[in-house]
């Protein structure tokens, strides 16, 4: 029998753009299309062309805080590009094929649980969006991200934190260096999520040699001990040597042999803004890499790998990264857990969130509930700066899909409480995956929205 | 008046129209002398009117489709220059395939020089096995044609006198391996079709018929006997785009209908939607590779009355191929055609014959005859309407680029099933009942072929793609790349010089009076926006006449298709 095609949705959005002349714009993918096209990789019987079609609201509130309303953050593209994301998922879960890969834009790897505007050119995060509607629809239990944009996916890491059945893997170009200037190895996860997070910032200038050396040693180790049900690749091109933004020196012959090796169920396309000298490239050939279609002939127009030499120094500095990220996720289990996130009912944090695009400042103070029988229930008290009018004052609710009936209870208490509650926040939103319901009451206006999601079996 | 001729593998058919109705129609086996068929079909037809009053002739055939089917071509030679990207394996022909190096991106910059060296080595191995004709195609370019220009060139220069074609000239889209397909079965048939022209034009002249000669395109389109030596390939499948047309001339306009066209041993199955036939997204497949021929779609199922049809097991099975007649007209085995005699469904056969294959088929299994024909009606019914379904859900499934086109995708579903063909009379009503439709047997559905060969009208459609950056624009259907003159260039100016190369166009397949309204098709824009200025645009436009057909039969009166 021959083997299962891999599934392409190819979403270039030619009438959608964040503005006229910002990276994220209508001929990011032309080139893409030209060079897909021109190939004629579409008509290979290992290629299966699917169309896009639109993700719901319910698809977005079950995993976004979106403020004051999924309708007001997200336009008609993003529905698309998450929903092309849930299409191919669902025809992978059928299995009418093998693995897919979601060439869309607008990208989503920077979009966090609570969305007051676009930062690093996302609204909606498709991958989270894919992964609660996997669990959701399907019942899949564990899945791995990785993420290979040149810039950290804090969108990502931020929505999974405290999930440990989502295992977070991300390498980016130093966070010193770049937007986001997060994504440092300190970064774990929650109490009850340790090491679920794992970040490997490279040092600028590194080639295919260190990321190779990373994915090897560090992400198939991790992920086959992790034993993930759907692995999901966040399939960002800018770490290539010629991306405008970013600095580091990868090559599309090394994305494909990523691709090749990590064999994710789907890509998802991230950032990459050399729109014209890597993305034709790179899409291609990951492309190819999925559908099992030799890529050795895909070539840059200006290659020239002699030029690229790293600093002997800098790799050392990776390699013992590696080492130590390796160490903490085989101790994972024996780490004594209070020691390092302290004692109590919640553990919580304060986080500052900047949204570059839109200029919006919000200071986020985040409590889970650590509890012994599931992962806990997440409070999130959120005011956004917009810089002119009162800020927005939020206080968000998740539960977790396989929330005990303890955090549920609790959990919902929290919600009554917030309606009035004294703090006077403008919006209060719960989430309760494990019924899959949504909630969100805007105190001003009086008015209270629920939604649901299909029952099973429909 | 008007002359449609379709020029089948077993029939050639033909009709005179006259003010939107048929004023005469014929059906005459086609000869091997090609010539005496098209003679006895214009004489049938012809009877009683004076040739000085037609004013013009259209032709449909499947000639060229049953030469490429056949193999009856010489050999073609294949020089390609493929570049980066697939493995050169995937370009495996059966036939000589030379690949040289060389590349050109997909904005026409030249990224590696081609090496005269190995184009020498090329022709030189062209040369020692004997071809005679040869394709030469390059990816991208459609985008930049100077290395088969080059190779064109070189081959001259050795005093080679080969019939060489340019992939750029044939196929201005984007996607290599059709364009390489497209190029390989022009340099083919042209020869062939040439002689096919000279018999047709042989005739007209013998009956003293001097009016222009279009032949129908398969995308429903027709275009100057003449001209169509430049892209023989363009009239394959121009069989089933009569009919097509032919229907759309015999049900009221707007409709959303199927067609389906039973014959012998296939069916073949087409949409018109809203009143326009459904062109096909990806090119038509010929022989199995993928080209860049627009056309209609259309979905060929091997079920027909002739199809043989057996008992295994408890089951009564149907089978693809045909061996003979159907046996109540003396054939050998039970057929389709067979359960409609014994249903009362068709005048052809012998009843006694029928009613026995229905016996020996249902003796085994315990089935009465008229048991035995109903399952039967069931299997070809069933297979027809389960690719109609089909063919309705990939068309739903067209991908799409753009945030309004998702948006907009629709949803249609057909009214009416249309019957053409010979053995469609019998199963139509089963058919139209299972889709919830009303069932349609047109007026002349036995000619429909060479009605909608006389209604088609001609459509000349223009691409233009400019690059403001690099100051060069090209026209995809002439091969054509030139620099900008008039600048600063926009999309008003790209449109404008778009109609004017339409126009250049029409002039030169003679079709100038006959333009009317030009539709845009495709307009696209993109700034191109390095480091955070704007360099330039890509400008991306189609113009084309409008499609459509000249006449609804039976009208009565004289208009054009709304």
């Amino acid at each position: 029998m021959r083997s299962k095609p891999t599934g392409v949705i190819f979403f270039p959005a030619f009438d959608w753009a964040i503005s006229p002349t910002h990276p994220e714009r209508e001929e990011r993918l032309l080139y893409t299309r030209d060079q897909i096209f021109e190939e004629g990789l579409l008509d290979l019987p290992e290629i299966e062309e699917y169309p896009p079609k639109l993700a719901t609201i319910h698809d977005i509130a079950r995993v976004h805080f979106c403020v004051p309303r999924v309708q007001s953050q997200v336009t008609e593209a993003h529905m698309i590009a998450a929903g092309a994301a849930l299409s191919l998922g669902d025809s992978i879960i059928k299995g009418e094929i093998k693995n897919g890969f979601a060439m869309v834009r607008p990208p989503g790897h920077h979009a966090m649980r609570v969305v007051h505007g676009n930062r690093g050119f996302c609204n909606i995060n498709n991958e989270a969006v894919l992964v609660e509607y996997l669990r959701r629809r399907y019942g899949i239990k564990r899945v791995a991200i990785v993420d290979s944009d040149v810039h950290h996916g804090d969108g990502t890491q931020e929505i999974f934190y405290h999930d440990p059945n989502v295992l977070f893997i991300s390498f980016h170009q130093d966070g010193r260096t770049i937007y986001p200037g997060s994504g440092f190895t300190h970064e774990l996860g929650g109490p009850g999520a340790y090491a679920r997070t794992l970040n490997i910032p490279l040092p600028p200038g590194m080639t295919d040699r260190t990321f190779h050396y990373v994915v090897d040693n560090l992400v198939l180790p991790v992920i086959r001990d992790f034993q993930p049900d759907f692995i999901i690749n966040s399939a960002g091109q800018d770490n290539h040597y010629t991306d405008p933004l970013g600095s580091m020196r990868f090559t599309a012959h090394g994305y494909a042999e990523f691709t090749r090796k990590l064999n994710p169920h789907m890509a998802v396309l991230e950032g990459g803004y050399a729109i014209e000298t890597a993305l034709p490239y790179v899409n291609m050939s990951i492309l190819m890499a999925l559908a099992g279609i030799n890529f050795s002939n895909v070539r840059e127009a200006d290659l020239d790998t002699a030029g690229f030499r790293e600093s002997d120094d800098r790799f050392a500095q990776v390699q013992k990264m590696v080492e130590e990220l390796l160490a903490i996720w085989e101790r994972r289990d024996r780490v004594d857990i209070e020691k390092i996130f302290g004692t109590g009912k919640f553990y919580q944090r304060k986080k500052f969130i900047y949204y570059d695009t839109d200029y919006i400042e919000e200071e986020q103070f985040e409590k889970v509930r650590v509890c012994g029988s599931c992962p806990g229930y997440l409070v999130i008290e959120s005011r956004a700066n917009r810089g002119f009018g009162e800020p927005a004052r939020v206080l968000a609710i998740s539960i977790p899909i396989d929330a005990c009936q303890n955090c549920q209870t609790e959990a919902y208490a929290c919600y009554e409480q917030g309606m009035v509650d004294r703090k006077q926040y403008n919006f209060i939103m719960l989430q309760d995956k494990s019924t899959d319901t949504c909630l969100s009451c805007d105190r001003e206006k009086k008015q209270e929205w629920k939604s649901e999601g299909p029952k099973p079996g429909v | 008046m008007y002359i449609g001729l379709d020029v089948g593998g077993t029939y050639t058919d033909a009709v005179l129209l006259e003010k939107g109705q048929v004023r005469a129609w014929a059906k005459v086996p086609t000869r091997q002398d090609l010539l005496t068929s098209l003679l006895e079909a214009f004489d049938k037809i012809m009877a009683g009117a004076h040739a000085d009053l037609i004013e013009r002739v259209v032709l449909s055939t499947t000639v060229i489709t049953n030469l490429i089917a056949e193999k009856k071509y010489d050999p073609v030679g294949l020089i390609l220059i493929p570049g980066p990207g697939l493995d050169h394996s995937h370009y495996r022909y059966d036939t000589e395939t030379c690949i040289l190096g060389g590349a050109i991106d997909y904005r026409g910059r030249e990224i590696v020089p081609l090496d005269s060296g190995e184009i020498d080595g090329a022709l030189a191995r062209m040369t020692s096995l004997n071809y005679k004709k040869v394709a030469v195609v390059g990816k991208f370019s459609s985008r930049n044609n100077k290395h088969e220009q080059e190779v064109f060139k070189r081959i001259r220069q050795s005093g080679l006198d080969w019939q060489v074609e340019l992939g750029h000239r044939v196929a201005g889209q984007l996607n290599f391996p059709r364009r390489v397909m497209s190029t390989l079965l022009t340099c083919a048939t042209r020869e062939k079709y040439q002689f096919f022209a000279d018999s047709v034009l042989a005739a007209l002249d013998k009956r003293g018929i001097r009016c222009p000669v279009y032949i129908l395109k398969a995308d429903g389109g027709t275009m100057p006997l003449h001209k169509s030596l430049d892209s023989p390939v363009e009239t394959i499948f121009s069989g089933p785009a009569a009919s097509i047309l032919g229907v759309q001339a015999l049900i009221p306009p707007g409709e959303t209908a199927v067609v389906v066209d039973i014959g012998g041993t296939t069916s073949d199955l087409a949409l018109i939607l809203s009143g326009q036939p459904l062109l096909s997204s990806k090119g038509a497949n010929i022989d199995g590779k993928m080209t860049h021929v627009r056309a209609l779609a259309v979905k060929s199922v091997p079920v027909g009355g002739d199809s043989v049809v057996e008992q295994v097991g408890k089951e009564i099975i149907l089978l693809s191929e045909r061996m003979g007649p159907p046996y109540c007209m003396g054939g050998p085995m039970p057929t389709p055609t067979d359960a409609l005699k014994v249903l009362g469904l068709t005048r052809l056969g012998d009843l006694g014959r029928a009613k026995e294959a229905m016996r020996m088929l249902g003796r085994p299994l315990g089935m009465q005859t008229w048991e035995v024909a109903a399952r039967i009606m069931l299997l070809v019914t069933g297979a027809i309407t389960s690719e109609i379904n089909k063919m309705f859900m990939s068309w739903e499934q067209e991908p799409a680029y753009r945030v309004w086109e998702v948006l907009q995708k629709r949803k249609d579903r057909p009214n009416t099933v249309v019957g053409v063909g010979g053995a469609a009379s019998g199963f139509l009503t089963q058919i139209a009942a299972t889709l919830n439709c009303y069932p349609v047997i047109p007026p002349y559905a036995r000619v429909a072929n060479a009605v909608g060969a006389a209604v088609a009208r001609p459509t000349l459609q223009v691409s233009l793609r400019a690059d403001t950056e690099q100051g060069t624009y090209s026209i995809q259907e002439e091969g054509f790349q030139g620099p900008i003159e008039d600048r600063p260039f926009n999309e008003e100016k790209a449109l404008e010089l778009a109609r004017y190369w339409l126009g250049k166009r029409a002039e030169k397949y003679g079709l100038k009076d006959d333009l009317g309204e030009v539709e845009v098709i495709r307009k696209e824009v993109f700034n191109m926006v390095r480091d955070w200025v704007t360099r330039g645009k890509l400008i991306d436009v189609a113009v084309q006449t409008r499609r459509g057909i000249l006449h609804y039969i039976g009208s009565g009166v004289e208009r054009d298709e709304k």
